[in-house]
């Protein structure tokens, strides 16, 4: 994998990845963690999905990584009555030309914010697995790329569920990620409290990274060595969440698969060009979390995610790790 | 570094020490099966119940609650009333056990509750044990104690995963979610995949080790019994299977013939003294009434004395020179209280004080109760013959003083049909007792057949004077009686003997066995021509039947018993021998054989240093020569090679040998760069240096080879970096 990895790149990839996680910091203050990971998102090229409460930085989140870099942005706000059409785009008869033409959605872009994904209906939400997964659209048989990179930013509310449509499973599978940003340490809130802001369009971040370097970047992550007992590794964890009394089933293939790429992105936002068994450790619960479902019913969601991330260390604690 | 956790989550653990507790509760009511207490119908529903809930943990929910309310009181009340009923404290208190074990069960347990049902369980076997003292209580016990520690682990781990809090609000009758979701071949594949099979090597080594020094103490510490010491035996109505009584039906003997359980086990010092087929006397048998054999109390008066309490015999076979065969037998409990014996004897000696009476007369030794457990005893000197001489008999019989019953206690018409046959076995001659018995055993021979299942004919009279009469087939008690009556009634006196007949030679515990399939009974006819009773056996094999040369050593070697059955047989026998029935004399017996095996290892070890050491200084004296040179030359060599090649790929192939055993990596320079990760720990403050070292480490051990630093170099900065941390350390700690 890494046979072709030149030292030089490796040094320009943490150059980049570095300056972009400077200029996130500008605007999100003490969440080092989540920034961190959201570039580990954008380098696998996974899509990523955030839950929190409404007020604690999702969004903004969403649009520094967008200005940060100087790739094409768009922002759908999902409600109740929005049509897939309203994703993907639609073809509109033209008089003209007396042809239809594809009039495009906001899904094309390279950093799409699907803002409360789950207050649309589950058709709506469908529209997006296509794109999610094959980064196209198709509209009366005609096919549509999104561009390259791209990448889905979902946000959802775990508490508030009234009117909501829970994302179906096979829709949660194509998310990378799933995130929570919780509150910010009282330095830190304070800091924020301190800074003048007007809405989302007062961010004002200068782009540091081209969409040409984004694709290197995640060009790049493909070629991170993964060592063979780490490999075993990261087969063990999956293979024990399906073994794990508390889940109804285990994490997919495409889960382990994610694991990995996860791995190797990490790998290089910290310059590496090999893979630690750490690297698969700290992304076990990020990564696996959204695919398993509790054998149990719990009495909410928060309380669901608590009991899953609780297994997940566990198991993870229970594993040899490679030494 | 993180603290490990359990590796099962707490459900399973719950579902683990459900499954080990219901395992032990089984476990300890098995015990019950051969403890000879009436509590079958309570030990099957209790095993039943056990089993049910525990393979199906939900069911305990469904008991009422009003169960839980009323179980205590219900059970102390059964436990009072059985008390006062049975009068026998020790069965009461069991069957007290095994309803405590069946509300347990029942019931889902807490932590007190988990405790208490192995305090039940271990009252269990630890009576059964003292009870039988059998060889199944030493592996029952074993499992147990192993069994029980695996669930005390358990019960650990859940309490301390759970937390002090966990012992509050736990209702009865609603199932926990544990229970709802209990999946037993899930929960076996959990168990397979975060076992760590090095602890439970480990833990399994630890137990064997235990095992083995209590095992050491116990060859050493002197002896006691276990059973004398607790005085359980004494709270139970004594009540023992046996087929060997003073009185005897026809099919009483047959019946023993059933069972193939071991009766008897005999050490002889000198086997070559075992008879080709030996008959093992229990009990004289001379009273005759209507298919009954019994003692009759004439018998019972002349021949036994009184009873005494001693640890010694003394027969009335006068020692003779030279030194005499031992034999040791090991009468299983259940056989009899009438000791089995080849005939007269010098001397008999018990392990402990027994309560006998001796019947000199017809060499029979009887003790007062029935044992309880296997009864050991030593016999010197015994006269093994066909021939039991009796010289008071005759002059008894003169003066008309009976020390036996001789007359026959049936009607004239039988004692007609008697005559008749009498005279077609003498053929109208006077004859000799010997020359009659051999006679009659030949007519019974040539008109009846043998079997195990014989049908008596019908018709009125005496059973046996009809079953005589006719051509039907017959056991050995049927042959034996009717030989008995037909030599009672020629005139001669006559007795039934029971016992056993033959046995088999066990190659491995090198002892002989008799099992209650060889239960037998035979006539012995006094001759007054030679003054003795003798042995008159109907179905007593053919010399020529049982091949030449039987009591030579090859013959008993040749025909011992090498089955399975013989090497279960043996350690049972090495149970009683060397653990139950272990005196100061087999202590002594076994230290010497340790002594002298060590000895003659050592002896042979040192003969082979030195004879090898003799051939090498005689290899070097002798004259030189051309081929001796190249030889040595080549040996030198290969010495050579071996040392290069271990000094050259000796790491690599340990790391062979290792691979799989730090992280699975079984290339040598991942495996030595894993070494040194594991060692070099970079602290936040760590210095430059170290940090450089252990990123070159880590790209040793995870990167990509083609992009490896040169290993040694990186090894040799990472020891130096080692050195320098550990003596940073060492003067910190200093200061």
């Amino acid at each position: 994998m890494s046979d072709f990895m030149q030292a030089g790149q490796i040094t320009e990839a943490k150059q980049a990845l570095d300056a972009l996680r400077a200029n996130m910091r500008v605007t999100i203050r003490g969440k080092d963690d989540v920034i961190e990971q959201v570039l580990v998102c954008l380098v696998a090229g996974g899509h990523l999905l955030i839950e929190d409460l409404p007020g604690v930085g999702k969004t903004t989140l969403a649009y520094s990584l967008a200005r940060s870099m100087d790739c094409a942005f768009s922002r759908i706000q999902f409600t109740s009555d929005l049509l897939p059409s309203d994703v993907t785009g639609v073809a509109i008869y033209d008089d003209t030309v007396k042809e239809f033409i594809f009039k495009k959605g906001p899904v094309f872009a390279n950093v799409v914010l699907a803002d409360e994904i789950n207050r649309a209906t589950p058709k709506t939400q469908s529209a997006l697995l296509e794109v999610m997964d094959r980064a196209r659209v198709t509209v009366d048989g005609e096919a549509h790329a999104v561009g390259t990179p791209f990448m889905v930013f979902a946000t959802q509310n775990p508490v508030d569920y009234e009117g909501t449509f829970p994302l179906p499973e096979s829709q949660m599978d194509r998310f990378l990620m799933r995130l929570q940003m919780g509150y910010p340490r009282a330095a830190d809130e304070l800091e924020i409290l301190r800074t003048q802001r007007g809405g989302y369009d007062a961010i004002a971040l200068n782009p540091v990274v081209t969409r040409g370097d984004v694709l290197k970047l995640q060009a790049l992550a493909h070629q991170v060595f993964v060592e063979e007992s780490v490999l075993e590794f990261v087969l063990k964890i999956v293979a024990a969440t399906r073994i794990e009394s508390e889940f109804r089933a285990g994490a997919s293939v495409r889960g382990g698969l994610a694991l990995r790429t996860a791995a190797q992105a990490r790998a290089l936002v910290y310059g590496r060009d090999f893979v630690l068994p750490e690297d698969v450790t700290e992304l076990v619960a990020p990564i696996l979390s959204h695919r398993l479902a509790l054998a149990r019913q719990t009495s909410d969601a928060l309380e669901e995610r608590r009991a899953v991330g609780a297994a997940l260390r566990r198991i993870v604690a229970a594993l040899p790790i490679p030494a | 570094m993180e603290k490990k956790r359990p590796q099962l989550s707490l459900d399973e653990l719950h579902q683990l020490k459900w499954l080990l507790g219901g395992g032990l509760t089984l476990l300890a009511l098995s015990t019950v099966a051969y403890m000879e207490i009436e509590a079958w119908e309570l030990m099957g529903l209790t095993s039943v119940c056990a089993i049910d809930c525990t393979l199906w943990p939900t069911l305990p929910a469904r008991v009422p609650p009003l169960v839980h309310l009323l179980a205590f009181p219900l059970i102390v009340a059964v436990f009072v009333g059985d008390l006062w009923l049975t009068a026998s404290p020790l069965p009461a208190m069991v069957r007290l056990d095994m309803l405590l074990l069946l509300y347990r069960s029942v019931s889902y347990r807490q932590r007190r509750d988990d405790l208490q049902v192995i305090v039940l369980g271990l009252f269990l076997i630890v009576v059964a044990g003292v009870l039988t003292v059998s060889l199944l209580f030493a592996a029952q016990l074993l499992v147990y104690t192993a069994w029980a520690l695996a669930f005390l682990l358990v019960v650990t781990l859940v309490s301390s995963a759970e937390g002090p809090a966990s012992e509050s609000g736990k209702v009865k009758n609603v199932a926990p979610p544990w229970a709802v979701h209990a999946d037993w071949p899930r929960l076996a594949r959990r168990l397979r995949a975060v076992a760590d099979w090095r602890v439970v090597a480990l833990g399994g080594g630890l137990f064997a080790g235990v095992v083995a020094v209590s095992a050491l103490l116990f060859l050493a510490i002197p002896r006691f019994q276990i059973e004398n010491s607790l005085f359980l035996d004494r709270f139970m109505s004594k009540k023992v299977k046996t087929g060997f009584n003073d009185s005897i039906k026809f099919g009483d003997v047959t019946e023993i013939q059933q069972d193939t359980s071991v009766a008897l086990s005999v050490d002889v010092t000198d086997r070559t003294q075992l008879p080709a087929s030996p008959y093992w006397r229990m009990l004289v048998l001379d009273q005759y009434d209507n298919g009954t054999f019994k003692l009759s109390p004439i018998l019972r008066r002349s021949a036994f004395g009184s009873e005494r309490t001693d640890t010694i015999v003394h027969g009335e076979v006068r020692p003779k020179l030279g030194a005499a065969v031992t034999w040791t037998f090991y009468l299983e409990s259940g056989v009899s209280r009438y000791l089995p014996l080849l005939g007269g004897f010098e001397v008999l000696r018990f392990r402990d004080h027994q309560n006998f009476r001796l019947g000199a007369l017809v060499d029979v030794l009887a003790l007062r109760d029935e044992p309880l457990t296997m009864t050991a005893y030593r016999v010197e000197g015994f006269e093994i013959s066909d021939l039991l001489f009796d010289p008071k008999f005759p002059t008894a019989a003169r003066r008309r003083e009976h020390t036996i019953q001789t007359w026959i206690n049936v009607s004239p018409e039988d004692h007609v049909t008697l005559d008749r046959m009498s005279n077609e076995i003498a053929g109208g001659a006077k004859l000799g007792a010997e020359a009659f018995s051999r006679r009659a055993i030949e007519w019974l021979r040539k008109n009846h057949s043998y079997s195990m299942s014989p049908t008596l004919p019908p018709g009125t009279g005496d059973p046996l004077v009809r079953w005589v009469a006719s051509r039907e087939a017959g056991h050995c008690e049927f042959f034996a009686g009717a030989l008995v009556l037909l030599a009672r009634n020629a005139g001669f006196a006559a007795r039934v003997v029971t016992g056993f007949r033959g046995g088999t030679w066990n190659g491995y515990s090198a002892s002989f066995t008799v099992r209650n399939s060889d239960a037998h009974a035979w006539a012995e006819i006094f001759d007054p021509a030679v003054g003795a009773w003798r042995r008159a056996d109907a179905l007593e094999i053919a010399a020529a039947a049982q091949g030449p040369e039987t009591k030579s050593e090859a013959a008993i070697v040749a025909r011992s018993d090498r089955s399975w059955s013989a090497r279960l047989d043996s350690l049972r026998i090495f149970w009683y021998r060397r653990i139950v029935n272990f005196d100061q004399r087999s202590q002594l017996e076994t230290l010497k054989e340790v002594k002298i095996a060590a000895q003659s290892s050592g002896q042979h070890l040192r003969d082979t240093v030195v004879g090898a050491m003799a051939a090498l200084r005689a290899w070097l004296a002798a004259p030189w020569s051309f081929t001796r040179g190249v030889k040595l030359v080549a040996v030198i060599g290969v010495l050579l090679a071996l040392v290069w090649a271990t000094w050259q790929h000796g790491r690599e192939v340990r790391r062979m040998f290792l691979r799989g055993g730090r992280g699975g990596c079984g290339d040598p320079v991942r495996a030595d760069a894993s070494r040194w990760l594991a060692r070099l720990r970079p602290a936040e403050d760590s210095a430059r240096e170290v940090c450089a070292v252990v990123g070159e480490l880590q790209r040793l051990r995870f990167g990509a080879r083609t992009t490896w630093p040169a290993p040694e170099p990186v090894f040799r900065r990472a020891r130096q970096a080692w050195r320098a941390q550990r003596s940073a350390r060492r003067r910190v700690s200093r200061s």
